[in-house]
């Protein structure tokens, strides 16, 4: 007998008796049938192969059984595309049928279905459930659009659906309002170029207001964040908007309560910071927000880290409630970490008090990390408020008595902090720290503990000795203890050059000689070639005056933040990263608060816009640093300020070239420079680009700028016809650059007679490309109600510099020589009433970088770089006599069409 | 006892089983899938199922065959151009396993149309003579004004009846 009796069997199996049953005559049969199968399916057992049993099934009276049918079709309709096609019919007729719940099933069930074959039938049904008699089967479909918008957005979009949406926002019953809104806060997000699909208008955010009121928490959340999307065009509706929304504040869900919150915050930029309904208000969200905290645990974590931005933002807020986030001894320690941060952040001079005495308590507890940062919290809290220094240091050696090995290590660290904040105050503890100089074993601690000696080696007598102690297991620290041990050692030989000449050279010859690390290596360099040419330069360099550190290192960057408050209430705002961060595939623009009231007229540049570029990558960097507050590591290398790097290029057998300050601690050192103010970037004024005589009343004039990293082109858009025009609409003609808008043109529509208004259009450089002549030349088309017409303006070619055209030195040397000399071109700027100094920070407010700067025969010569949008690098050597206002611009680049507009750009800046 | 209706798109199925079913002509629009009804006659239930004629649905036809009792095919007797289709997916149809038991009746419908075809003509047209062991019977209808339906049904449950 052979083997194959063992793969027959007589058994049809469980597949074949469900088929059986399900094509049963008596419904009760069919009933338990389906049932059985979806049973199957929810354990996760492949019942896909009953797929056309199931959907005979479909057309019954009973509500149960369709119900299930239902449930099997949104499981199994993706692995049966083809036979998906039979269910259509049903779906045809329950959207008609006489019950809504029924009418509603369907739709709802339509949407999950996600086969491309089958959406095509799928629309003529919505389209009348959309209109449907019942709300319930309305606000059903509602969301059906939004479903089928992710499966095809065209499709909806051909369809009108998101006009028929539009008419829901005004639907009379709360519910559909809500949906409608949710729907389309939802395409919004997922909208092609991130551009708003549909303009919300003041008629339709008064609508959404009245349905807030009346609908369900969540509907309430959806419309309060949508509202939070909306730009009111004044203050007075900005205000007002305000008004309706406050008592949401008092809502028992927290969802609400944050989403209003959002909102308010967002509004309360556009309202004049004195007026008394501003401070009203400040005092109106203090309450809620402490009616946060008394919820569990979860929902207090969620609330504490948005409360952490809006302290960052609005400090005033919450500065009377300091004692809600005093730490409770059983709160979840994630609790107690986010409430020390928020004490630190409003502590002040009155509250002082209370916050230390609370803080001493924290640092005696059992839970090492929240000890730890407790002690750190002292630190921050010496350096805030400068008249509890005192008393924060007492407490700090308070508790290095106590000899908690951690506590010891925590507080040295903060001392160091403290040191660099108040010098020549309090250095007569240092010989009580040297006592635990050997029970130090983190690098953090030991590096601080380093930098202290360092710092103070002609107050520490036995300074020499601690330093040598160190240098034995040189090769076994931390990068971090090596390098200060380094700069340590260094400032000890300046300070004291008797009897240390051998230590230093040791330390020398084990940083360049026996390291494999370059950072340590290049510094060991310096400090050895400095030493050597010149030990008063050295001295001038290493012991140089240091900036006192700022008070609060640790907060957000400004845009950063913005764009944060803006997300409050949503997954962003806990983890304090933008969306863009953490969700793949988001193309959706970066919301940004409002512009400050009163300001309407000139543009403004948030502060801090340049220091950091505001690239996706960059940010990201940024967030994952752990910017361990003010006790972030000193920048290694002592000083800021400009100096002569030419030590170092000699010794690597580089080219002589002197080299403006290249700060080594790189992103750290920017971050250092948060606190300066943001510089402004270079908008030429605005031309007319329209005449109303051509433009049959429609006057327009504009400019190009670029803020925040993105091209802007700037319109006044003037009414002058005797009637209100409507409908604008922008279009580009492909040009040199690919200048594409990156949204529609939106225009306060109606535009009155005689009212004139500002507009911003973000423009990408995405588009296609055509070449122009002149090359920054670029065609527009406008259209309104009235005609379209057509203009041509120029570019400023500044705009299309990028943030990233820092060329490295070596690049640009290397890249100079290799361009053909007769790719080089001259001009002269005339006229230029600037030094070199002023010409640098001018330039490199529009992202000319400057590489380097030397003194030649008392001229100075300046080397930039210029990275352009489409990629062409620009090199430009400035010859700067003193007292000759007259600058010879030299430039080289592999594309020499560019020149002109560089030159011009150079010309408008340098005479803004 | 089951019943189909099957035939080209737009030959007029859906209007003919909800003639039978209500007795009255309902808007119908083209069916992507299936309706199915119960249809009482003479005392004599019957589970109706009209599926979709279009090409895209006629592959699916064949899960709906096992036990069934009867085909009612619908042929758009004005179609001239595409009786030929017609007669192909009849002939394809009744080569099924499932179906050799099944009774047929052809509707010759549209018969109000002018220049439709006549029985004589679509009886011809679907090369019926052929058919060999099988019980089929040939009427002229007209659904929208419900001619030759009533004879049509008569036949077939008495053959239905008979085969019992």
């Amino acid at each position: 007998m052979t083997d194959s009796k063992y793969f027959t069997t007589t058994k049809k199996g469980e597949i074949f008796e469900l088929r059986s049953e399900l094509n049963s005559d008596k419904k009760e049969k069919k009933r338990e049938a389906v049932k059985k199968v979806i049973a199957s399916m929810t354990v996760g057992k492949d019942v896909s192969a009953l797929f056309p049993d199931v959907v005979n099934c479909m057309q019954t009276d009973n509500l149960e059984l369709k119900k299930l049918v239902y449930l099997y079709l949104m499981n199994y309709a993706k692995s049966q595309p083809d036979m998906a096609i039979m269910a259509v019919n049903t779906f045809v007729k329950d959207c008609e049928d006489a019950n809504p719940l029924i009418r509603a099933l369907a739709v709802r069930t339509m949407g999950c279905i996600r086969v491309d074959k089958i959406t095509e039938y799928l629309c003529e049904p919505l389209r009348k459930c959309l209109k449907d008699e019942d709300p319930y089967v309305r606000k059903t479909a509602a969301v059906c659009v939004a479903k089928l918008y992710d499966i095809n957005p065209q499709l909806v979009e051909d369809q009108g659906f998101l006009d028929q949406l539009k008419e829901l926002l005004s639907d009379s019953n709360p519910m559909v309002v809500a949906n409608a809104v949710a729907a389309l806060s939802e395409m919004n997000e997922a909208s092609v170029n991130g551009a708003p699909l549909i303009e919300m208008s003041a008629a339709t955010i008064n609508k959404l207001l009245t349905a807030l009121n009346e609908c369900t928490e969540w509907g309430q959340v959806f419309i309060l964040d949508s509202l939070a999307n909306y730009s009111p065009k004044d203050e007075r509706e900005a205000q007002s908007i305000c008004e309706r929304i406050t008592p949401r504040l008092a809502h028992a869900n927290a969802a609400v309560v944050l989403s209003a919150v959002k909102v308010l915050m967002k509004f309360l930029e556009m309202l004049p910071s004195e007026s008394d309904f501003v401070s009203t208000l400040t005092k109106k969200l203090a309450p809620p927000l402490v009616t946060l905290l008394s919820s569990e645990p979860e929902v207090q974590y969620v609330a504490l880290r948005n409360i952490n931005l809006i302290v960052q933002k609005r400090p005033d807020i919450l500065k009377h409630e300091m004692k809600v986030f005093f730490v409770k001894y059983n709160d979840p320690i994630y609790v107690k970490l986010e409430k020390l941060d928020i004490m630190i952040r409003l502590a002040s001079q009155a509250n002082i008090a209370q916050v230390l005495s609370e803080l001493k308590e924290y640092a005696t507890e059992v839970d090492v990390d929240f000890v730890r940062k407790a002690v750190r919290a002292i630190g921050r809290c010496a350096i805030k408020v400068e008249q509890s220094a005192e008393r924060c240091v007492s407490t700090l050696l308070d508790l290095i008595h106590t000899k908690v090995n951690y506590v010891v290590q925590e507080a040295i660290v903060v001392i160091k902090d403290i040191f660099r904040k108040y010098p020549n105050k309090y250095e007569s503890i240092i010989s009580t720290l040297c006592e635990n100089l050997d029970t130090l074993d983190e690098p953090e601690a030991r590096a601080s503990m380093i930098w202290i000696v360092g710092e103070y080696a002609e107050r520490i007598d036995n300074a020499d000795e601690l330093l040598e102690s160190f240098l034995e297991g040189f090769h076994d620290e931390n990068t971090q203890v090596q390098l200060q041990l380094l700069t340590a050692i260094v400032k000890l030989f300046l300070k004291r050059p008797t009897h240390t000449q051998e230590l230093v050279q040791q330390v020398l010859s084990l940083a360049t000689q026996d390291s494999d690390n370059p950072d340590l290596r290049d510094r060991g360099f310096i400090y050895w070639r400095l030493l050597s040419t010149d030990p008063g330069a050295a001295k001038e360099v290493v012991l140089a005056e240091k900036p006192l550190i700022s008070e609060e290192t640790d907060l957000l960057e400004p845009t950063l933040l913005d764009e944060l408050i803006c997300h409050i209430s949503s997954l962003a705002s806990v983890y304090h990263k933008p969306p863009t961060a953490f969700v793949e595939g988001r193309a959706g623009l970066r919301k940004s608060l409002p512009a400050r009231s009163g300001s309407a007229e000139v543009v403004q540049e948030t502060p801090g816009a340049q220091v950091i570029p505001s690239q996706d990558s960059l940010i990201g960097d940024l967030l994952s640093m752990d910017i361990g507050g003010v006790s972030a590591p000193p920048p290694p290398q002592p000083t800021s300020a400009p100096v002569d790097l030419l030590g170092l290029d000699s010794l690597l057998g580089g080219v002589p070239e002197p080299a403006v300050s290249q700060s080594t601690t790189g992103l750290l050192g920017d971050i250092f420079g948060l606190g300066t103010a943001g510089p402004t970037a270079y908008a030429p004024p605005k031309t007319m680009w329209l005449s109303s005589d051509r433009g049959k009343g429609c006057e327009i004039s504009g400019t190009f700028s670029r803020r925040n990293g993105q091209i802007q082109m700037d319109m006044t858009i003037v009414n002058k016809a005797m009637q209100p025009m409507t409908s604008f609409a922008i279009q580009l003609n492909k040009n040199s650059f690919g200048v594409t808008p990156a949204r529609a043109l939106q225009v306060l529509s109606p535009l009155p007679p005689g009212v004139s208004h500002d507009c911003s259009l973000p423009l990408v450089t995405t588009g296609a490309v055509q070449r122009m002549e002149p090359l920054t030349n670029l065609q527009v088309a406008i259209k309104n109600n009235i005609d379209v017409f057509y203009f041509a303006c120029v570019i400023p070619m500044h705009v299309f510099f990028t943030d990233d055209g820092q060329m490295d030195k070596r690049v640009f040397l290397a890249t100079w020589k290799d361009i053909p000399a007769q790719n080089e071109v001259q001009y002269t700027l005339t006229n230029v009433q600037s030094n070199a100094d002023i010409v640098v920070q001018k330039m490199q407010e529009n992202n000319v970088f400057t590489i380097a700067k030397r003194n030649v025969e008392g001229q100075d010569m300046l080397y930039q770089s210029v990275k352009l949008t489409n990629g062409i690098w620009v090199l430009i050597e400035l010859k700067i006599q003193p007292g000759n206002p007259n600058i010879t611009l030299s430039l080289k680049s592999r594309a020499l069409d560019i020149a002109a507009g560089i030159f011009q750009v150079y010309d408008a800046i340098l005479h803004s | 006892m089951r019943i189909l209706i099957l035939g080209l798109d737009g030959a007029g199925k859906t209007t003919i089983l909800y003639r039978l079913q209500v007795g009255e002509v309902v808007t119908t629009i083209p069916t992507i899938g299936f309706n199915v009804e119960q249809v009482t006659y003479k005392n004599l239930k019957f589970q109706v199922w009209d599926l979709g004629g279009q090409t895209s649905i006629r592959p699916y036809w064949r899960c709906y065959f096992s036990n069934t009792d009867a085909i009612i095919y619908v042929v758009d007797s004005a179609d001239k151009d595409r009786i030929g289709i017609s007669k192909d997916e009849l002939f394809y149809m009744l080569k099924e396993e499932e179906l050799q038991g099944a009774i047929l009746v052809v509707l010759a419908n549209k018969q109000d149309m002018e220049g439709c075809l006549s029985v004589a003509e679509v009886h011809q047209a679907l090369g019926l003579d052929q058919l060999k062991n099988r019980t089929f019977q040939i009427f002229k209808t007209s659904a929208v004004k419900g001619e030759g339906l009533d004879s049509a049904m008569d036949w077939l449950s008495n053959a239905l009846q008979n085969k019992k």
